[in-house]
């Protein structure tokens, strides 16, 4: 009787603390969500620079970004003429990537979603899955402090157990009209990995955004990729078959 | 000291059937231990060769940094210049050029991440058993054909067959989309699971064309022609290097650091089992080092009465395990090198080894080595190990008092 009791006061308590959530959870989950949002809008259409910078090298593409919802993305490059045509494309977190010099468009398996994509800093993932950071983490709202007078929030997200993520951990700084100002990578040991930094924010396409970011990785600080929006359009419309493999071949715009 | 070696000689054999036994136990001991030991070390050293002749090669010549970090931008300019210089300076022709690469491999069916090397065609065969391993199809024909070979797993898991074709993609040396379609001309089986799993070759010149290498690559590989000159050829390659330029000649035990460990872990548990087989031996011994120490008390009495100092008696004592030892060692070596050098000259096998070594790449039969320190370990470990414990009965004689000794047992 008594080790049943046990066992059964063990039950509740371990209940009680299962379904009480830290203060503010639900706060600094919202927050992610709408600066993703903001951040991708309903559609989108940019033109930026890529750079990848290297201690002896330096390389810079120039790419045409589509984007629409949270899970379809074309990417496709202008400049330089050698890599002209080359593009990657995302849709429900599966990619694509096409090759005009072998006129073949190959899916990327889910075992090198880790490796750089295009040869930067950003690996395949952090360009396909910038909402799993919504949708598979838990969030807690871990400061507040100010940036040129405006209201800036720190949120630590954690992915959950089962989560097909390497990182330990993410931390977000998101400004109060959800601009996202920084977003910093650890990894299981809680160590600093890379940090995404927004350098620049700028009035464009309608409204505030990161025109210059600056993916760094912090073991040498002489090898980072920044990107540099030229151009940017938001909100329009955008025809549904730009997000399919035969357009990925054969641009239509 | 010349009386005191023939007293302990003719001591020995005061009893000799005790004296035959124990002789026996040390001479089984050693020749267990020369053959074992012989068979260890030859084993490794045909299981290393063998691994280092199926890619690795003896050394390579690597830009600074490369093995490490592997990036496609640190490479060797003008490769085949420096491979040439290479054959020239060590008079050998097996050298051979290779540059390397990540890439997805992709057929209609799949795609993987794998490696791909860029071979020098007409010198590859003489580095690596690979070209030789080929079991479908042929090896690559020219430096800039337009055509690859894989690892059969890989070959296996894209579905892919000799005939068909493998769609590369990857990163140029110059951060450029590097893609190719090639058809693939041959499928080996190296035995060695990562290269069967992960290696894809295309001919050298395919390869810089496709990574924009120009005429760079990252690794000259070199077999020497056999595993006891690998020290010496590094050095004469190392020294024969450019002035100057910042590239590197490695060992196979840099290159490949875990096999050198894997050997080392495999060598210091086989010690714990020869061990145990030197501790018993060594009981056994003791037994009956200090039974006739205690049977002669009456005897030592009388020798310490008659002015002999327990100093000489005990190093009598002493001798007398020394003979002892030394004539079993001397049987025990004697069979042990018998055995050896008949596997040495016929080669050794055991039921089942074949397949065991076709998995691994080794040869069916090891070919057993002479050599004078797998012959000498064992037994020099025995001899020192009873010396140790022959000092216990000899230590004891300095308890005795010649009068009690003399009324003693």
């Amino acid at each position: 009787m008594s080790y049943k009791f046990t066992y059964r006061c063990a039950a509740l308590v371990l209940y009680v603390c299962a379904t009480v959530q830290p203060c503010c959870a639900d706060e600094a989950a919202d927050l992610v969500k709408a600066a993703i949002n903001y951040w991708r809008d309903v559609s989108s259409y940019s033109v930026v620079d890529m750079t990848i910078h290297r201690p002896k090298w330096e390389r810079t593409m120039t790419l045409r970004v589509w984007t629409r919802g949270e899970k379809e993305s074309l990417v496709r490059v202008i400049a330089p003429a050698k890599d002209a045509g080359n593009g990657t494309l995302l849709v429900d977190n599966k990619m694509w990537t096409f090759s005009p010099k072998i006129n073949r468009i190959i899916k990327i398996p889910s075992s090198m979603m880790y490796q750089s994509w295009m040869g930067s800093d950003f690996s395949n993932n952090d360009v396909a899955r910038a909402d799993d950071l919504v949708y598979l983490y838990t969030h807690r709202l871990i400061g507040t402090g100010t940036r040129e007078g405006r209201k800036v929030f720190v949120v630590e997200a954690i992915p959950f157990d089962s989560a097909p993520v390497v990182w330990g951990k993410e931390v977000i700084k998101i400004r109060d009209d959800y601009v996202l100002l920084e977003h910093a990578f650890y990894d299981q040991d809680m160590v600093l990995v890379k940090k995404l930094v927004a350098l620049e924010i700028k009035q464009m396409g309608g409204k505030e955004i990161a025109t210059v970011e600056r993916m760094q990785k912090m073991d040498n600080p002489d090898e980072w990729t920044q990107i540099l929006v030229k151009e940017a359009g938001f909100g329009i419309n955008i025809p549904a078959n730009t997000f399919t493999r035969s357009n990925l071949r054969n641009p239509r715009q | 000291m010349g009386i005191t070696l023939r007293l302990a000689w003719r001591n020995i054999w005061r009893h000799p059937r005790r004296t035959l036994l124990t002789l026996s136990a040390i001479a089984f001991a050693a020749a267990i231990l020369v053959f074992m030991v012989t068979l260890q070390l030859s084993s490794y050293d045909a299981m290393i060769d063998y691994t280092l002749r199926v890619h690795h090669g003896h050394l390579q010549v690597q830009p600074e940094g490369y093995l490490h970090k592997p990036q496609i931008r640190n490479t060797i300019p003008d490769a085949r210049a420096l491979g040439s210089h290479v054959r020239q300076l060590t008079g050998l022709s097996a050298v051979s050029v290779r540059a390397m690469g990540f890439a997805l491999a992709s057929s209609r069916a799949r795609s993987y991440g794998i490696q791909v090397i860029g071979v020098e065609t007409e010198y590859e065969g003489k580095v690596s058993t690979i070209p030789g391993l080929v079991k479908k199809g042929r090896f690559l024909s020219s430096d800039d054909a337009q055509e690859a070979v894989m690892g059969h797993v890989l070959a296996r898991n894209l579905k892919l067959n000799v005939g068909e074709e493998l769609t590369l993609l990857g990163t140029g040396r110059d951060g450029s989309v590097a893609a190719t379609v090639v058809p693939v001309v041959g499928i080996f089986e190296s035995g060695s699971a990562q290269l069967d799993r992960h290696l894809v070759q295309l001919p050298l010149g395919t390869f810089q064309d496709v990574f924009s290498m120009g005429d760079h690559a990252h690794a000259i590989v070199v077999l020497g022609d056999s595993l006891e000159e690998v020290e010496e050829l590094t050095d004469a390659v190392r020294f024969g290097l450019p002035a100057g330029s910042p590239l590197v000649a490695l060992s196979w035990e840099a290159l490949i650091p875990g096999l050198k460990q894997a050997i080392q872990m495999d060598w210091a548990s086989g010690w714990f089992l020869y061990l145990s087989l030197i501790i018993i031996v060594t009981f056994s011994i003791l037994n009956t080092f200090l039974m006739s120490v205690l049977e002669r008390t009456r005897e030592f009495g009388i020798m310490l009465a008659l002015g002999a100092r327990p100093g000489r008696i005990g190093l009598l004592v002493m001798l007398e395990s020394i003979w002892l030892t030394l004539l079993g060692l001397a049987v025990g070596v004697v069979i042990g090198t018998v055995v050896v050098f008949y596997f040495h000259i016929h080669g050794f096998s055991y039921p089942g080894m074949e397949e065991l070594a076709a998995y691994y790449n080794l040869p069916a039969v090891i070919k057993l080595a002479l050599s004078p320190l797998s012959l000498t370990l064992g037994p020099t470990v025995i001899l020192l190990v009873t010396c140790a414990a022959a000092l216990y009965p000899a230590l004891r004689i300095r308890l005795l008092k010649p009068v009690d000794a003399m009324r003693g047992v």
